[in-house]
C-alpha cells in the first residue's frame, strides 16, 4: 500500500507568472517516474500537498484537469514559508507532491445540469480545472449551459489571461471577466463580481452555482444567489483551513466532526448549514 | 481462551527473560515517577505501580518521530529513504484504560483509506499485556464511564489479574497466544475464573467517580453556541499538558529539519490548546481564543469521536485531572454539560 505521508517526486517543468504583482505564479509539474502519473489520477476541486524538503509542505488546490495529460499544475500566492520558498525555485528543481485529496466538485452531481461558475481573485484555481474539464471534447456534452463570473481587482491581477480570451472566443460559454477598477488598456466590465452576478442573473432552473473566492465576495454573492432561487443544495463551495497531514489524523482542519482535508473541502451550502460554523 | 496461572513473583522474571528475545517496555521507576520505557534482560521492571505518568501511547506514537528522510541533490533536496522502523515489541503491564486507548486509536490511524503506515506497523509488532486493576489505582479514575473497566481487556492481547497469590493469565487474541510459551504451563481452572469475576465485580464497584460521558452527546450536538464554553476556558494557561498526557489525543505536526546535505521530515505531538494549531497564513484563526479551543478538546472527545467512530475519545485515566496545573476537572465540565 502506498504511504500517504511519502510525496512522489516531481519535476518544476514550467513557472508562469500570473499576474503583474508577480507573487502569484502557476508551477506545472512532471512526475520524475512516469508511471506516478496514473497514481495521481485526480478530480477537479481536489487538492495536493506541495512538499519542499527542508521547508515543509502547503495543501494547494489542483489548477489543471485531469484532461490535460503528462502534468498536473497548481497556482500558488506566495505567503508562509513553504509558497515563499516554491517562488524562489527554478525550472528543473526537484520536490514532491502528496496526493490527490479530499474530495471533488461533484461531477456526478453537476452532470446534466446548467452550470454556474463564479469565482473572486486568487480563488479561481480549481474553478479554472472545472472548467477546462468540462469544455474538454465530448464532456462539453455532458453538461448544460456554462456560465463563468469571474473578477478580480484590477485587468493585472486576473489569472490565466490567455485561456480567459480562449474561453471568450467559444460559443459553447458565457464568460463575463470583471474587475473592480480598470485601466487604460481595460475594454471590459467593470464592478464587483455580485453586482455582476446580479446583472448576468443565471437563472435557477436545473441550474447549479460553484462559488469560490474570498470571505467578502462570498458574503455579498450568496444573497444574490438566493433572490435568483437557488436552494442551499444547488450552490457548493470549498473550504480553506490549516493543515498538515491532508488525511484526517493530524486533527487540526475539523470543522465540527468533518475533516475539511478528508470530508472536504468541497460542501454544498446545505451541507455547511449541518456544521459547526468554525472555519 | 487459553488461560494459565503464574507465581506472582515471577512476573518480572518473565517481561526480562522476554527482553533477551524482544523489544519490552515496561513500567520502571524514574526519580518519582514511573514511566514506560524499554528493558533489556537485566532491567528491572516495576510492577507495584498504581499508573504510569505518562500514557504509553507513545510506544506506538511517539512523541517525535521520524517519517522520512532526504538529501541534497545537484537538482535540489530530494527524498532518500522512507523511516518506518518497527521492532518486534512487548508493552508489558499496561492499565486497562490505556490498552482501552490503542483500540481507540486504531480507529483514526487503522482505517482502510489513508492508513497510518507508522502507527500501524508498530501496533502489529507489538503485544500488549494488559494489568488489570483489582484496586482502582485514584479516587480521579473514571474508567466505568466510558466504556473501560478496571478489570477489562479492551485492547488489550494478554490480560493478567492479580487473584491473590497467582496471576491469572488470559491470552485474549491469537497475538498474545504466541506468548504463553513465557507464561509456565499451569493451567487455570475453573476456580481461578470465579476468583477473577469476583475481583473483577468488586473492582468495578469501586470505581467511585462517574460522569455521565454518554448523556452529554445529544446536549453537545446542539449546544455549539451556548454562553456555557465561556466559563471553562477562564484559568486555562494554554499549557498543553491535558493533550499531552491523554492517551487518546492524537493530533500532531510535520516539520522539517535539515543539517548539512541531509534532511529529515518529523512528526511530532501537538495540541489543540496552542494557538498556533490553527492559525492560518493569512493570521485567520478558526479558533481564536481559549474558549474556542477548550470547546474543540470537549466537542472532539464527547461528540466528534463519537460522530466519526462510534466511540468516546476518553478512557478515565483521570490523567488530565491530576495534571492540569490550575486544576481544570473534564470530569466536572462534562457534569457541567449534562446540565445544559
Amino acid at each position: 500500500m502506498q504511504n500517504p505521508y511519502i510525496p512522489y517526486p516531481v519535476v518544476v517543468d514550467k513557472i508562469i507568472t500570473e499576474v503583474d504583482t508577480k507573487d502569484i505564479k502557476t508551477f506545472r509539474f512532471k512526475f520524475v517516474n512516469p508511471e506516478d502519473e496514473q497514481k495521481y489520477a485526480y478530480i477537479p476541486g481536489q487538492f495536493g500537498e506541495l512538499s519542499i524538503y527542508g521547508k515543509g509542505e502547503s495543501p494547494i488546490g489542483i489548477a489543471s484537469s485531469p484532461t490535460q495529460k503528462g502534468y498536473v499544475e497548481f497556482t500558488v500566492q506566495k505567503a508562509g514559508v513553504v509558497t515563499s520558498a516554491l517562488h524562489e525555485m527554478e525550472e528543473g528543481t526537484l520536490m514532491g507532491l502528496r496526493g490527490p485529496l479530499g474530495n471533488s466538485w461533484p461531477l456526478e452531481f453537476l452532470e446534466g445540469k446548467n452550470i454556474v461558475i463564479v469565482g473572486g481573485g486568487f480563488a479561481f484555481t480549481t474553478l479554472r480545472s472545472l472548467i477546462n474539464y468540462m469544455i474538454y471534447g465530448d464532456n462539453r456534452k455532458r453538461f448544460g449551459n456554462i456560465t463563468v463570473i469571474y473578477g478580480a481587482r484590477n485587468p493585472g491581477l486576473l489569472l490565466y489571461k490567455d485561456e480567459l480570451i480562449e474561453w471568450q472566443k467559444r460559443d459553447d460559454l458565457n464568460i463575463n471577466v470583471t474587475v473592480d477598477k480598470g485601466d487604460a488598456t481595460w475594454k471590459g466590465k467593470e464592478g464587483f463580481v455580485p453586482a455582476v452576478c446580479k446583472e448576468v442573473a443565471p437563472s435557477k432552473e436545473n441550474a447549479v452555482a460553484v462559488i469560490c473566492g474570498p470571505p467578502v465576495m462570498i458574503r455579498f454573492t450568496l444573497p444574490v444567489f438566493f433572490e435568483l432561487g437557488f436552494s442551499k443544495e444547488n450552490i457548493i463551495t470549498s473550504l480553506e483551513m490549516r493543515m498538515k497531514c491532508g488525511i484526517g489524523k493530524c486533527g487540526r482542519c475539523n470543522v465540527g466532526s468533518k475533516y475539511v482535508c478528508k470530508d472536504g473541502p468541497v460542501f454544498s451550502l446545505a451541507e455547511l448549514d449541518k456544521l459547526t460554523p468554525e472555519y | 481462551m487459553e488461560k494459565r496461572l503464574i507465581k506472582k513473583d515471577t512476573l518480572a522474571g518473565i517481561a526480562k527473560k522476554m527482553a533477551g528475545d524482544m523489544m519490552v517496555w515496561a513500567p520502571v521507576k524514574k526519580e518519582d515517577n514511573v514511566l514506560f520505557e524499554t528493558i533489556g534482560k537485566d532491567g528491572e521492571p516495576f510492577f507495584a505501580y498504581l499508573n504510569s505518568k505518562n500514557a504509553p501511547k507513545n510506544v506506538f506514537f511517539p512523541h517525535t518521530e521520524t517519517l522520512m528522510k532526504f538529501t541534497r541533490t545537484p537538482k535540489g533536496m530530494a527524498f532518500s529513504s522512507e523511516a518506518n522502523k518497527a521492532n518486534q515489541s512487548v508493552l508489558f503491564g499496561v492499565r486497562p484504560c490505556d490498552a482501552h486507548s490503542f483500540a481507540l486509536l486504531d480507529k483514526l490511524f487503522d482505517q482502510e483509506k489513508y492508513q497510518d503506515a507508522y502507527y500501524v506497523a508498530k501496533r502489529q509488532n507489538t503485544t500488549v499485556i494488559a494489568m488489570a486493576c483489582v484496586k482502582p489505582p485514584y479516587a480521579s479514575c473514571f474508567c466505568t464511564s466510558v466504556d473501560g473497566e478496571p478489570v477489562g481487556s479492551e485492547g488489550a492481547d494478554i490480560l493478567l489479574t492479580d487473584i491473590g497469590g497467582d496471576y491469572l493469565a488470559e491470552f485474549i487474541t491469537s497475538k498474545g497466544e504466541k506468548l504463553a510459551q513465557y507464561f509456565g504451563d499451569a493451567k487455570a481452572d475453573a476456580a481461578a475464573d470465579a476468583k477473577k469475576a469476583e475481583i473483577a465485580a468488586k473492582a468495578k464497584e469501586a470505581i467511585q467517580s462517574r460522569i455521565p460521558a454518554h448523556e452529554v452527546k445529544p446536549i453537545l450536538d446542539v449546544n455549539f453556541d451556548n454562553p456555557f464554553w465561556n466559563t471553562i476556558h477562564g484559568k486555562c494557561l494554554a499549557c498543553g499538558t491535558c493533550t499531552y498526557m491523554c492517551p487518546t489525543c492524537h493530533c500532531f505536526d510535520i516539520s522539517d529539519e535539515v543539517k548539512g546535505a541531509d534532511g529529515i521530515r518529523l512528526r511530532s505531538w501537538d495540541s489543540c490548546m496552542f494557538p498556533l494549531f490553527t492559525k492560518e497564513t493569512s493570521g485567520h484563526n478558526p479558533r481564536p481564543s481559549q474558549k474556542e479551543r477548550w470547546r474543540q478538546r470537549a466537542m472532539h472527545k464527547f461528540k466528534y469521536y463519537v460522530d466519526n467512530f462510534n466511540a468516546i475519545a476518553c478512557v478515565g485515566c483521570g490523567r488530565c485531572v491530576m495534571s492540569c496545573p490550575v486544576n481544570i476537572d473534564i470530569r466536572k465540565v462534562v457534569e457541567d454539560i449534562s446540565k445544559l
